[in-house]
């Protein structure tokens, strides 16, 4: 199995009233935001896919943008074009772009959710299916097409005719990871109007702790705890510039100097020099 | 003065001074201008001459083996960090090329001796001390310097011949043939691979030189202005880490990021770390700060010790000592630190023998309970017993990989070396890039000439996922050591340059005056990796011995984001195999005739 993941920025945000790939969180568009999140939680290949002509926002440069072959025609239209576009052993998380506070240890866990004899692991809440929080096999292209050439519009349809396991909260919440990281399973809070989008930003950011080792050690401090959603507004706001000779390690795992790494709860950063020599 | 004049370029004398020990002779012998160009100086110019000196086969340790100082282009230009030089040997501990290099005053004063290059052969009667300056070179009885640490040695040299003369030395250890004893100069140390054993063996205890000769740049003015630029550039960010807090300064962000071998690269982080962390005890010990002649880094942080003697502190000896043996206690890893200075012995092969010894007793397959890991005491009793090749010690001073051969038991999956050099501190299985150089590096596990580990730390490539941008990473690297190491300039400066192959070769036209551009640096650097390829293929080298312990291999470490840090063997092979590609090798790493032919190269 080969993790992937698609991302949808193509609908018509009307309720909205602004394309919601452009909407920014904290100064980085969803867009972005969620292309990162994404590919930092499977490591594997992004498909994005939006409507023919869509003017989009800077995205990560693994991102491999395609467009739907037929506007305005639901999310079924763009999970095919996205799952077009990945090796045939993919399972590839698809997601909305109205998720700011999408999780990767909630990507990680529905994509793990995949097991031998699943084709598709879908999010449910209060009985409502987030079929743009789901895993899908993409060897499930063929009945996706099928569906779309008759018209039949609806992604539950789909789950009737494959192999489908549902993640309720319960679920969800019983993988220590995203109970821990995700207790109100945020990640599926997707942002529909203004209101919304305000309610939203109303809600304090995760508090992360920060190391900085070496010379960027201040006054012999080495450990604080700042809220940020990007590297970058971390890094600014601890005094760093992020160089190439200053990098940061999250979680002690992957290192970067890109300040447009999404920030979520539960990381740690440590900011060391870049010159590891000695 | 030599200005470019005949077939000599200039920053060169065309010159290898070859002392014959045994017959007590010594002659100049010239050095072709083509193979100086081929080669540039130091480890590059070290390895030809190696090869092309050395008896196929010889043990590193008889007479016939050759000892090879060589000196750069650079040295005694007022570029930053020039003086420096290297020393070139085939390993006792290896069995395969080696040339560890070593800085300051040393290396000045021996290139004005009028020579590129040093060699020494054969060996003496009696302890020695050889001397050369501007009437050529005699040999000198040791006397009541044999017995003495290099520092003293040095200082009590310097008293009798002069203060003109500048020393490299042998300790104890060196004297008592330990695999990994030092050659050292002013308290800095040629310090991989076992060139002070080399020395002992032919009964050598010192090498003094003096100026009598000078040389010159093809273009001073202009070598000058590249001096002051460079110069204000060392300043800079690229090197504050070194200037600051040293090479120390690496270990607790290495711990954080589970790049710290810990207890013989069984664990990669250490709990003890804040302990012996940089940013933790600069504060309470460190005395002053030192650099080499020529040096306007400054990356020497000298530390008292608990006795008040003093040291320097670098991360690679706190790392061997302290982690790599499970040894928290600051006295106890500084204190066997300065024991390991003045015995002369290497110590990242010193602390990866005794970690490994201290599994071996773990696991009942060496009877000295008192070898713990984490006991201070241990550790200072195994230093000392190796420096004196006394006890376990006697053992012990043969390296890990020897160990592990009279041992048995299966000990030879978890003997922390390759191609018998210990590893240093950079966990391979974290550090994808890393892990292929020191598999691949004609030295053994070195991070000296393989400093893939840049490319890991960069953010460039997923550190735990080795695959082909990895390999890239690995050999652009060792390219740029391979002509760092020949120009030489000091490592620590790399992140000033934003083109370093262009900068370096610009640098080396304004001193030789050849119309050298980088894409023939390039070639250079190629040429001397291979050179160093084709010496060890010819000492007995198989492809094998590319490779990393077993252990590296089968246990995953554990990081702190819950992923696992895994170098499947399969991994590696597919790495190796990518480098062989892209070095001009064979399936068996051997160069191809193409390869040879395009870097004017043949062998026997």
């Amino acid at each position: 199995m080969a993790a992937a993941a698609v991302l949808l920025v193509g609908g018509r945000s009307t309720r909205m009233g602004h394309s919601k790939a452009e909407l920014t969180w904290h100064g980085q568009s969803f867009a972005d935001r969620i292309a990162r999140v994404l590919l930092r939680a499977t490591g594997g290949p992004l498909v994005v896919v939006a409507a023919p002509g869509q003017p989009l926002p800077p995205l990560p440069p693994a991102a491999q943008v395609v467009t739907d072959e037929r506007e305005g025609r639901g999310p079924l239209e763009g999970i095919a074009a996205g799952l077009r576009a990945l090796p045939g052993d993919a399972v590839a998380y698809v997601s909305s772009t109205d998720v700011p506070l999408l999780h990767p240890a909630l990507v990680r866990h529905v994509i793990t959710a995949v097991e031998a004899d699943v084709d598709i692991a879908v999010c449910e809440t209060e009985s409502r299916f987030h079929p743009l929080a789901g895993a899908y096999r993409a060897t499930v292209l063929p009945a996706v097409e099928s569906l779309l050439e008759d018209d039949r519009l609806r992604p539950r349809e789909l789950f009737g005719r494959v192999q489908t396991r549902v993640l309720d909260a319960e679920v969800l919440l019983a993988d220590p990871s995203v109970s821990r990281l995700d207790p109100s399973l945020s990640s599926l809070m997707n942002l529909n109007d203004p209101a919304d989008y305000e309610r939203a930003h109303s809600l304090e950011l995760p508090e992360l702790p920060v190391e900085t080792f070496g010379t960027l050690r201040e006054n012999g401090r080495g450990s604080t705890s700042v809220r940020a959603a990007t590297l970058g507004a971390l890094a600014r706001t601890v005094g760093i510039t992020l160089d190439e000779h200053v990098v940061a390690a999250l979680n002690g795992d992957q290192i970067t100097n890109d300040g447009a790494a999404p920030l979520v709860a539960g990381d740690e950063i440590a900011f060391f020099s870049a010159d590891g020599g000695g | 003065m030599t200005v470019g004049n005949g077939s000599v370029p200039a920053g060169y004398f065309g010159s290898l001074l070859d002392i014959d020990l045994s017959a007590c002779r010594h002659a100049r012998h010239p050095l072709p201008e083509a193979l100086l160009r081929d080669y540039v100086g130091g480890c590059g110019l070290g390895a030809r001459l190696l090869y092309d000196r050395a008896p196929a086969r010889v043990d590193p340790l008889a007479p016939d083996a050759p000892l090879i100082f060589t000196f750069s282009p650079l040295v005694g230009t007022p570029l930053t960090t020039s003086a420096k030089f290297a020393v070139v040997a085939k390993s006792p501990l290896t069995g395969f090329v080696n040339d560890a290099m070593c800085s300051s005053h040393f290396a000045i004063a021996g290139k004005l001796t009028g020579h590129d290059a040093i060699s020494l052969r054969g060996a003496c009667d009696s302890p020695t001390v050889v001397v050369i300056d501007g009437g050529g070179a005699r040999l000198e009885p040791a006397g009541e310097l044999w017995g003495l640490s290099a520092a003293a040695t040095e200082s009590s040299l310097r008293e009798s011949l002069g203060h003109r003369y500048r020393i490299s030395a042998i300790g104890p250890a060196g004297e008592r043939l330990v695999r990994y004893a030092t050659l050292s100069h002013d308290g800095r140390h040629a310090g991989r691979g076992g060139l002070g054993a080399v020395l002992g063996a032919k009964l050598v205890k010192a090498v003094a030189v003096a100026p009598s000769q000078k040389v010159a740049s093809a273009e001073p003015e202009r070598v000058l202005a590249l001096a002051r630029e460079l110069r204000e550039r060392s300043f800079g960010p690229a090197t504050a880490k070194y200037r600051e807090l040293g090479t120390l300064g690496n270990l607790l962000a290495f711990n954080a990021i589970s790049t710290l071998p810990t207890r013989n690269f069984q664990e990669a982080q250490f709990e003890g770390a804040p302990q012996l962390a940089a940013e933790e005890i600069a504060g309470l010990r460190e005395r002053t700060r030192s650099s080499c002649a020529s040096c306007t880094i400054g990356c020497e942080h000298i530390y008292a010790t608990d006795d008040g003697s003093e040291l320097r502190v670098e991360y690679e000896n706190v790392f061997a000592l302290g982690p790599l043996c499970g040894v928290a206690d600051a006295d106890a890893v500084l204190e066997a630190s300065r024991r390991c200075d003045e015995y002369g012995i290497d110590t990242i092969s010193a602390g990866g023998t005794i970690a490994f010894a201290m599994e071996c007793v773990e696991r009942g397959l060496l009877a000295a309970p008192w070898l713990r890991f984490g006991d201070g005491a241990a550790l200072l009793r195994a230093v000392e017993e190796i420096g004196e090749r006394r006890g376990l010690g006697d053992l012990l001073a043969e390296g890990s990989k020897r160990v592990a051969e009279e041992l048995g038991g299966g000990s030879d999956s978890f003997a922390p070396h390759v191609k018998g050099l210990e590893l240093p501190g950079y966990e391979p299985r974290t550090l994808q890039s890393m892990a292929l150089g020191l598999a691949v590096n004609p030295r053994g596990a070195d991070h000296n000439r393989s400093g893939a580990y840049e490319a890991d730390m960069s953010g460039e490539h997923d550190r735990l996922e080795g695959g082909p941008p990895h390999v890239a990473a690995a050999i652009a690297t060792e390219n740029r050591a391979a002509l760092v190491d020949s120009l030489i300039l000091c490592k620590f400066l790399r992140g000033v340059f934003s083109e370093p192959v262009a900068e370096w070769a610009e640098l080396l036209a304004a001193v030789s005056g050849w119309d050298v551009t980088p894409a023939e640096l390039e070639q250079t650097a190629r040429r001397i990796v291979l050179t160093k390829r084709l010496f060890n293929q010819r000492e007995g080298w198989v492809a094998d011995d590319d490779w990393l312990p077993d252990r590296l291999l089968a246990e995953p470490v554990k990081l702190a984001s819950g992923r696992s840090g895994a170098l499947p063997p399969e991994r590696l092979r597919a790495m190796i195999d990518g480098y062989y590609e892209g070095r001009g090798l064979d399936a068996w790493g051997t160069p191809t005739p193409e390869t040879l032919a395009a870097h004017g190269l043949s062998t026997p």
